[in-house]
């Protein structure tokens, strides 16, 4: 039995006062620990908003958040600010690299964020920007490297702490073809090795159909949850095979349906025990 | 110390503003030392030349004209005053200096030499002849001795308060420095002035004292009247004669404190704004380090850091400047006598850069709040 990272429970979240956006209304979905999911939906569905919640980013207006055990409904900024160090790594769509910073600097932060110190922290930065073949580079102002180098760096700081969870939005939105098959290969292998959790924001379903999962968001509620599985081609006109409850589900039962994405997922099956 | 590191790169990143307002400060700052030390070196110079070489706290008979009996009870409540630095019993009478057709009044101090020049110090200001108070001899000053055309040697023929002409020495010629003393004082010896008042050995016309600081010339006064020794004595003081001086100095000083505490409100003004402006600038980055987890409070101080940073510097080269300006103002004027030395103080210059420093620690209490409020999903949504 998997254990569960991360339980958005009845999730809300809307914008103004006097004119009331809903933005997100009653998610509910368990994310297991090593799990390799997407969340598509179209542009102003919710999907980013989701995202946010869940990073500990936006504070619901209604529902909770539990990650890694931890209730987060009454979290203060600061104590939601330190689970984000400590748990979540963010890649956005725009590298958000500091560049003020080189990049060994800017992989180094959320380390030094956590409070250690650089020489505790070098090793495993070299081993991040290794693991992202960025070796060489660290030296170089995050301004001097090219658009799929600069998200490489993003990638390797969101994994410097270790965290239990990557979340990306649009990661590769800004990249070319070549470079967004080279991150997503990316994520799958540092999800497989190192059996840290991803949850990707895309609009793009054929990226989405090579994860594990897919969570679909329409006017801000989960039309559906799948897993293994392929959507219908057209979102939201009718059903997809395997669709789960929402809640997370039994995971395993539908991963052998279909798709290539078969050998994959039996090995991100291997990986998630740890 | 992150805040620290990335308040260096930030400020690093923008060479040029930070420069600029490290100059801002730095101007301030200098403007600050020089008027500061000018202001206050202008008022030591005038006090000095006012009431440095005379006497600040005067005991003497209610009176007029009466002697006060030195005793040793009368001493001693000098002595017990720890602000007195010298307190010189003297004799004084007025003469009339006639020669020929020529008359002129002269107001003469008696004393002992050694001890009126640890308030006058005649010995330090002789411009002919020698310091020298002996039996017969007077000392008078150069405009006076000019005008009569006397000169060390010669004869003072005079008209004492009893009618009777005498005759004195002339040892010395003095120059205070002031016309009025230079044309119508002269000291004799003591024992010369007793016998033209009258006096015994222990009566003096008044004991002239001078105190560490001019300023509490008003507390010694009030204190020495309390004491017993001094009772039925009249207890005078500089600053209640010198009422005109006294305000021409508060009036100088409350114009000198004004420009100062503008020309810092504008330094502040200056760095609150760049601040503030380069508080927006990394409006993203701040978003990108909260995401990260970076605390409020920790994100708060990096412009805080800054500001200690640009206030340490600012103010360092400020007090270089305002020294500098000081030397140059010296140098300039090194061949005029009007000219006043300027004497930099350590404490004002430390209280200068200490102010330097707080004043833009303030100036960043703004960006450094809007920063701590600032949420990442701000800058992430925005991206």
């Amino acid at each position: 039995m998997a254990e569960v990272l991360l339980a958005a429970e009845g999730l809300g979240k809307t914008y103004g006062t006097t004119v009331k956006t809903v933005a997100l209304s009653d998610v509910s979905f368990e994310l297991q620990a090593a799990e390799f999911a997407a969340v598509i939906g179209q542009s102003g569905s919710g999907k980013s908003t989701l995202l946010n919640l869940i990073g500990l980013l936006d504070t619901p207006t209604s529902g909770r958040i539990v990650i890694n055990g931890h209730d987060t409904a009454a979290a203060t900024r600061m104590r939601r600010a330190a689970l984000r160090n400590d748990l979540i790594g963010f890649v956005f769509q725009f590298h958000y690299l500091l560049p003020e910073f080189s990049v060994l600097d800017n992989v180094l932060m959320p380390g030094r964020i956590a409070g250690v110190g650089v020489a505790k922290l070098k090793p495993r930065a070299e081993e991040v920007l290794t693991l992202l073949g960025l070796e060489g580079l660290e030296s170089k102002g995050a301004n001097d490297l090219s658009g799929g180098q600069k998200q490489r760096v993003a990638i390797a700081r969101a994994l410097m702490n270790r965290p239990a969870l990557v979340l990306a939005d649009e990661p590769t939105g800004n990249l070319d073809t070549e470079n967004t098959k080279a991150v997503y290969e990316l994520f799958r292998r540092i999800n497989q090795e190192l059996g840290t959790a991803f949850v990707i924001v895309t609009h793009d379903r054929a990226v989405a159909q090579q994860t594990d999962r897919i969570l679909e968001v329409q006017d801000g509620r989960l039309l559906q949850d799948v897993r293994n599985a392929y959507l219908d081609p057209a979102p939201g006109d009718g059903h997809t095979r395997d669709e789960t409850d929402g809640g997370g589900g039994e995971p395993g039962g539908v991963r052998a349906a279909a798709e290539p994405g078969g050998v994959r997922a039996a090995a991100a099956e291997a990986a998630s025990p740890e | 110390m992150l805040s620290f590191s990335i308040a260096t790169r930030f400020l690093r990143k923008s060479p040029m503003q930070s420069i600029l307002i490290a100059a801002g400060i730095a101007i301030g700052i200098g403007v600050q030392v020089f008027l500061g030390s000018l202001i206050t070196s202008l008022q030591t110079s005038l006090v000095d030349q006012t009431i440095g070489h005379s006497p600040q706290v005067i005991v003497q008979s209610a009176t007029d004209g009466q002697a006060v009996t030195v005793t040793p009870a009368l001493k001693q409540a000098f002595a017990s005053q720890s602000q007195v630095t010298t307190a010189v019993p003297t004799r004084v009478f007025s003469a009339i200096y006639r020669k020929g057709k020529v008359s002129a009044p002269l107001q003469f101090t008696g004393g002992d030499l050694a001890q009126l020049d640890t308030i006058y110090d005649i010995s330090g200001r002789m411009s002919a002849g020698t310091a020298r108070l002996g039996s017969g001899d007077v000392l008078v000053g150069k405009d006076f001795a000019a005008k009569n055309g006397l000169k060390p040697g010669g004869t003072l023929p005079l008209v004492l308060p009893s009618g009777k002409a005498a005759s004195l020495t002339i040892a010395g010629v003095f120059d205070f420095g002031s016309a009025a003393a230079n044309s119508a004082t002269a000291f004799v010896d003591g024992s010369y002035a007793a016998g033209v008042l009258g006096y015994g050995g222990d009566q003096y016309s008044a004991v002239d004292a001078q105190v560490s600081n001019v300023f509490d010339s008003k507390t010694v006064a009030a204190q020495l009247a309390a004491d017993p020794a001094v009772k039925g004595l009249r207890v005078t003081e500089w600053q209640a004669q010198n009422n005109d001086l006294l305000s021409a100095l508060k009036s100088q000083s409350s114009s000198s404190y004004m420009i100062q505490f503008f020309v810092l409100i504008a330094v502040a003004l200056g760095i609150a704004s760049t601040l503030a402006i380069s508080a927006v600038q990394k409006t993203r980055q701040i978003g990108i380090l909260k995401a990260m987890g970076m605390k409020d409070r920790q994100t708060g101080r990096i412009f805080l850091w800054q500001a200690v940073i640009l206030g340490v510097s600012g103010a360092a080269v400020g007090v270089v400047l305002g020294l500098s300006l000081i030397a140059a103002f010296t140098f300039a004027g090194r061949n005029s006598a009007a000219l006043f030395p300027i004497h930099p103080q350590v404490a004002f210059i430390v209280v200068s850069f200490v102010v330097g420093v707080l004043v833009a620690m303030l100036s960043s209490l703004i960006p450094s709040r809007r920063t701590t409020k600032l949420d990442p999903i701000e800058v992430i949504q925005g991206g």
